[in-house]
């Protein structure tokens, strides 16, 4: 199996900042993730939204990363958004216990919408 | 799916994961990150620590942490742990075993009957409670953080003491040294007229071992062998070997038995080296087989006798005798160039002069020839005559 090198992109859409992950999250390089949304909340961000459309897999590691993320985002009262996520990501969320923490959306612009106005 | 089944599926996975991280090759640090996070992941422990245990001075060092003071990791009492079951997963509940607060369990690690470390959490970022099947999955999961602890020991102590090895084998080397300088300064002690001559045979020798592409190691040993060439000389009256008028036919046979005595007197040692007796034993043999102890034939002459051949008998021209006055260094090179291939070797006698030029010509950091010859030589003129001689030796 081909394994892509995992890398991190982002933008800001307002007051929300948006981050791309690109990869399978399964080791220490995904910490590039973490550090991402470490510079926006140390910025005052406190909505991120998670697109993982090029993220299909995920690891204990990668959970223990998202986990550290939602840890934060709790400490500063913010709010994480996962979308376009793979079936088998929402499962291992689901599974895990982890959905209460986030709030899911099939696409990245019901998030921003959901970020801007409350709702979708 | 149920949910108790993919939680299982969840739970095999956070094994392999953990094997790929223990297993892989990253440096020992990142390793221990990895393994940090599978088990954080897997638990949804949004604390914990990994500790190992410092035998010598009875504490515990962390080696990865999230979440806990690190005055509060400092305070744990090894000896209260040691007392719980090895690798067991122990939950604190209101236990008295460990102060410090959040943690909700701790799995104390074990490799057979020694004390590894120590692996806390905290409780889950759910709040539901840690199940039998996660305290059984925290077994597993302990006995292999403790082998890559205790390997990691392991090999930090075999590195240090392939260190203090390597330290030790330097001294002992520095010391093997200093008393083939000492035993070099007695044999030319005995000779006013030969001065510092094993030294020098034994830079020259090494100069032209190096050019010729020799290892370190054989050239340690070309080294020692022109240090020692002439032990032999030690069994030799000073009056014989300070003698002013021509040599008697019984004095010669006398004075040519010091290549034997030296071969004898370093036959004892069991040198780390091959051919140290042989090229003490033979320096004074010849191409032509006229040579002396054995009259050995060309064929029997490895470079290393050869190199020392030529290195003493340059060293022999250029210095002053009793009975000779030393020659200067061109007279000496034109004697060596007019003994080729009865006594000296093509090939040494042309990496000897490419050597001398490049030193000439300041090409090597750490001249070897140069600094003892004749203040007053003409090293343009030498430089000259090099040349002519290497182009001659070079032509097919």
């Amino acid at each position: 199996m081909k394994t892509v090198q995992f890398s991190v992109t982002s933008r800001l859409v307002g007051d929300a900042a948006v981050i791309y992950p690109k990869g399978y999250l399964n080791n220490l390089s995904g910490e590039s993730l973490v550090k991402e949304c470490g510079i926006y909340i140390g910025k005052g961000i406190t909505k991120i939204v998670v697109n993982f459309s090029e993220t299909d897999l995920i690891n204990s590691i990668g959970i223990s990363l998202l986990l550290q993320i939602i840890e934060d985002l709790k400490n500063i009262k913010g709010t994480i958004c996962c979308t376009n996520m793979s079936k088998f990501l929402q499962d291992t969320f689901e599974m895990l216990g982890l959905i209460q923490y986030m709030v899911v959306f099939p696409v990245e612009s019901d998030a921003l919408q959901y970020l801007k106005v409350g709702k979708v | 799916m149920s949910a108790e089944l993919k939680k299982a599926l969840y739970n095999i996975s956070a094994l392999a994961d953990l094997g790929q991280a223990i297993t892989s090759e990253s440096v020992f640090h990142e390793k221990i990150q990895s393994v940090f996070y599978v088990i954080t992941g897997t638990f949804l422990a949004n604390r914990g620590a990994i500790l190992s245990y410092d035998k010598s001075a009875d504490r515990l060092i962390t080696v990865t942490q999230k979440g806990f003071p690190p005055a509060d990791l400092d305070r744990v009492d090894p000896e209260k742990l040691m007392s719980l079951g090895k690798n067991e997963p122990f939950l604190i509940g209101d236990s008295p075993v460990l102060a410090i607060a959040g943690v909700k369990i701790l799995a104390p690690l074990w490799v057979r009957d020694e004390f590894i470390g120590v692996l806390l959490l905290s409780g889950k970022l759910t709040g539901s409670p840690y199940t039998q099947e996660d305290l059984e999955l925290l077994n597993v999961i302990a006995h292999q953080i403790a082998i890559a602890l205790n390997n990691h020991s392991l090999f930090m102590d075999l590195s240090d003491k392939l260190e203090e090895n390597r330290r030790l084998y330097e001294e002992m080397r520095h010391i093997y040294h200093g008393t083939l300088q000492a035993f070099a300064a007695a044999i030319d002690a005995k000779d006013a007229y030969t001065q510092n001559h094993s030294y020098r045979v034994a830079k020259y020798s090494t100069a032209i071992a190096r050019e010729l592409g020799w290892n370190e190691h054989d050239i340690e040993g070309m080294y020692v062998a022109g240090y020692l060439h002439d032990v032999g000389k030690l069994a030799i009256s000073n009056d014989l070997l300070n003698k002013v008028t021509p040599f008697t036919p019984e004095e010669r046979a006398e004075i040519r038995k010091h290549s034997t005595t030296s071969h004898n007197i370093t036959s004892k040692i069991k040198f780390p080296w091959q051919n140290v007796q042989d090229m003490v034993w033979h320096h004074h043999e010849r191409l032509d087989g006229c040579g002396y102890p054995e009259a050995l034939a060309q064929e029997s002459l490895s470079d290393g006798v050869r190199i020392l051949s030529l290195a003493d008998s340059f060293d022999a021209m250029t210095s002053q005798r009793p009975y000779r006055k030393k020659m200067d260094v061109q007279t000496a090179i034109t004697e060596l160039k007019k003994c080729l291939e009865s006594q000296f070797d093509n090939k040494i006698m042309l990496v000897f002069c490419k050597v001398l030029e490049k030193e000439i010509k300041g090409e090597l950091p750490e001249p070897d020839i140069l600094p003892y010859l004749d203040r007053d030589s003409d090293l343009s003129v030498i430089s000259s005559m090099l040349e002519a001689i290497i182009q001659e030796l070079s032509a097919p």
